[in-house]
């Protein structure tokens, strides 16, 4: 197994150091470059060309998940995990719409972050339990409140199937190979999911799938 | 931002000097006391006068016809008594002659009697004439009394002679003499209608001296009330400028003192979240970086450790839930609409309280004060329907137009009177809205929830309205 090469990018430097010395620990890691800002981050991004960059949202010159859409629309093969010390929904959302593909919280990098950094090598999402938790239970919340049926129960199975693919990070063809399906269908699917579940994109559809506890 | 503070001191009003008003007001209620009372002196002497003047005129008439008629009498009897005379005289029968005699007699003492009965009122000048009368009348019963005594041959012989020379004579002298006084009545009657009319005289010059003193009082009444209500006008529309002027500048100074405290509050929410929050979980990390080079055998070391990191977690979260009270960083992050989604959502986590927001997700380019106003004003909002109505739903929609910033806040708590109750809470949100030119609007009733309306108008706002450029 090659060794993952992560780039950190946290203004504060205790925080970074930190984080550094929890990295370099774990066999098979290897922390390729630091950044205290986020115009520096994704320059570094670009010559370091790291599989992993952990990014701070808080940063100077460019907050992190303008960096981080930058990077993912340069460097497609870079994953990028989210480390804040936000836990709302608005900031999951933006950053998963900036194609982020793991939320952490810094309170809990120490024990998730070695596993957010193997989900996501890996083709995953990955989120902190205490997110996970929090957006499953406001969704259970709102259903109760609202008294709607879970529109979940709209999906066939085969679209079911497609929707978890997709939330854990899929592409469509990846999607396509792995159900022996036409890419077309594959589209297809996916159409009918969003409309069924009143989505509008798929990082609505992760955060959707994350609420549902389909993935975690 | 210091001058304007320094006016604020040099302005402070100031208690008006003295109390003039007092004797003013005093000596306006004596002028129109003394008015009155003269007014009303008037009245009662003119009716007085008229009334004396009136007695005093039927009084003089009845007296001149009394003595008029009284002299007429005398004169009519005088005539008769004359009659009788003759009669008594020339009449052959002497049984009808002692009859006359008898008339006569009776006559003379009923003239002596009205003669009496006028001397009773005679004025001054009456009384030589009168006493002349007398005199007269005294002559001619003197003349007449040796005749009475004659008999029928004296009376045939000489009676002619004596009707025709004596008592013809004697009668024009009474008859003069009663003409006399009847003329002096009458001047009696003149003079006293003359009193009357000087009566009427100086009753008028009094009414017109009275009449003149209290137009001349009523005057000057006037003129001093009129003086003095634009004086009071004056006095009113300078105090009523002057809380106007204080009333902008206090709407002025408590806008910057929420300007001040959002700021405040920002700032600190950042220290807490950025620095604190940074460095407590930097310490967290650490915690566990240290805990990873522990011995075995260090056990001890170990739990010291464990502990470190529970106790940085919880000031973690404690100092990030201090942070989104003060000032959600969503607001400065990414705007309003998120903000508000998050403040709903955190509501409905901690009250249970379903809060339902229907907002436009496109990002907003509203500034700062808008957002701040808006998402404060929701804030508190909320903050009501949970402690105070108990709500169970909320309805939130908010609504960006071209021109302007729409906000309806609908519970269905248990409402309240609004004209009775206005908490600290309402005055600022309506305070918050109106300095940016908005318009609050709250609708309640006790059993029927409480419906809020906020209009934002969204032309530019980036000046401040107090201080036009």
């Amino acid at each position: 197994m090659s060794v993952i090469r992560i780039l950190v990018a946290d203004d504060h430097t205790v925080m970074r150091t930190g984080l550094c010395l929890l990295l370099e620990r774990q066999s098979g890691f290897e922390v390729a470059g630091q950044a205290d800002d986020g115009r520096k981050t994704v320059d570094l991004a670009g010559r370091l060309m790291p599989d992993v960059v952990v990014m701070d949202i808080a940063m100077p010159h460019l907050n992190g998940i303008e960096a981080t859409r930058q990077i993912v629309s340069r460097h497609p093969q870079t994953s990028v995990v989210i480390l804040s010390m936000h836990s709302d929904e608005s900031y999951v959302l933006r950053a998963l719409k900036a194609g982020a593909r793991a939320y952490l919280l810094k309170d809990s990098a120490e024990t998730d972050l070695i596993q957010a950094i193997h989900a996501v090598v890996a083709g995953k999402s990955f989120f902190s339990p205490g997110i996970s938790r929090m957006l499953l239970e406001d969704y259970i919340r709102q259903v109760q409140q609202k008294g709607v049926e879970d529109s979940y129960e709209l999906l066939t199975t085969r679209e079911r199937e497609i929707l978890q693919l997709l939330a854990e990070g899929k592409s469509n063809k990846e999607v396509s190979s792995m159900l022996n399906l036409s890419l077309y269908t594959v589209e297809t699917h996916r159409t009918h999911i969003l409309q069924k579940l009143n989505l509008h994109s798929v990082p609505e559809l992760i955060l959707y799938a994350v609420r549902k506890g389909i993935i975690s | 931002m210091e001058p304007t503070e320094r006016k604020v001191h040099n302005n402070i009003p100031r208690p008006p000097a003295g109390r003039p008003a007092v004797a003013f007001r005093l000596a306006l209620l004596a002028g129109f006391g003394g008015v009155f009372l003269l007014m009303a002196f008037a009245g009662i002497d003119s009716l007085r006068i008229v009334h004396r003047i009136e007695a005093s005129n039927i009084k003089s008439d009845q007296e001149f016809l009394k003595r008029n008629d009284t002299l007429e009498r005398i004169r009519a009897d005088f005539y008769l008594s004359g009659s009788y005379v003759r009669d008594y005289l020339l009449d052959p029968d002497a049984a009808s002659a002692e009859a006359h005699l008898h008339s006569l007699k009776q006559l003379r003492t009923r003239i002596e009697t009205a003669l009496e009965e006028y001397s009773l009122g005679l004025a001054p000048d009456e009384r030589a004439a009168f006493t002349d009368l007398k005199a007269r009348f005294a002559t001619y019963w003197q003349s007449i009394d040796p005749v009475l005594s004659w008999d029928s041959r004296q009376r045939r012989t000489r009676g002619f002679h004596f009707l025709t020379r004596d008592l013809v004579q004697r009668r024009i002298e009474v008859l003069r003499i009663a003409g006399r006084i009847g003329d002096l009545n009458e001047r009696r009657l003149h003079s006293q209608e003359q009193s009357v009319s000087a009566l009427f005289q100086s009753f008028r010059q009094r009414l017109t001296l009275i009449l003149a003193t209290n137009m001349g009082l009523g005057v000057l009444l006037a003129a001093g009330t009129v003086f003095y209500i634009l004086k009071l006008e004056n006095d009113l529309w300078r105090r009523y400028k002057e809380i106007l002027h204080f009333h902008g500048e206090l709407e002025s100074l408590s806008a910057r003192l929420l300007r001040a405290q959002e700021e405040e509050r920002r700032s600190i929410a950042r220290e807490l979240h950025d620095e604190i929050g940074q460095s407590l979980t930097a310490l967290l990390i650490d915690a566990g970086n240290a805990s990873a080079l522990v011995q075995p055998g260090q056990e001890d070391l170990r739990a010291r450790l464990a502990s470190i990191r529970k106790l940085a977690e919880g000031s973690v979260a404690s100092v990030r839930n201090m942070s989104l009270l003060l000032r959600p960083s969503m607001l400065d992050d990414f705007g309003l609409i998120p903000a508000l989604h998050w403040q709903a959502r955190e509501m409905s986590r901690r009250t249970g309280v379903r809060v339902e927001l229907s907002a436009d997700d496109a990002p907003d380019s509203f500034s700062d004060e808008h957002k701040t106003c808006v998402y404060r004003v929701v804030q508190e909002a909320l903050h009501n329907c949970a402690r105070h109505a108990h709500a169970t739903h909320v309805r939130i929609v908010a609504r960006q137009e071209p021109t302007r910033l729409l906000l309806v806040i609908q519970d269905n708590g248990k409402g309240f009177d609004p004209r009775h109750v206005r908490g600290l809470g309402l005055l600022g949100m309506e305070e918050r809205v109106r300095y940016l030119g908005g318009n609050f609007h709250l609708e309640s009733e006790p059993g029927r929830g409480t419906l809020i309306k906020v209009e934002l108008p969204l032309v530019d706002m980036s000046e401040p309205p107090m201080k036009p450029a």
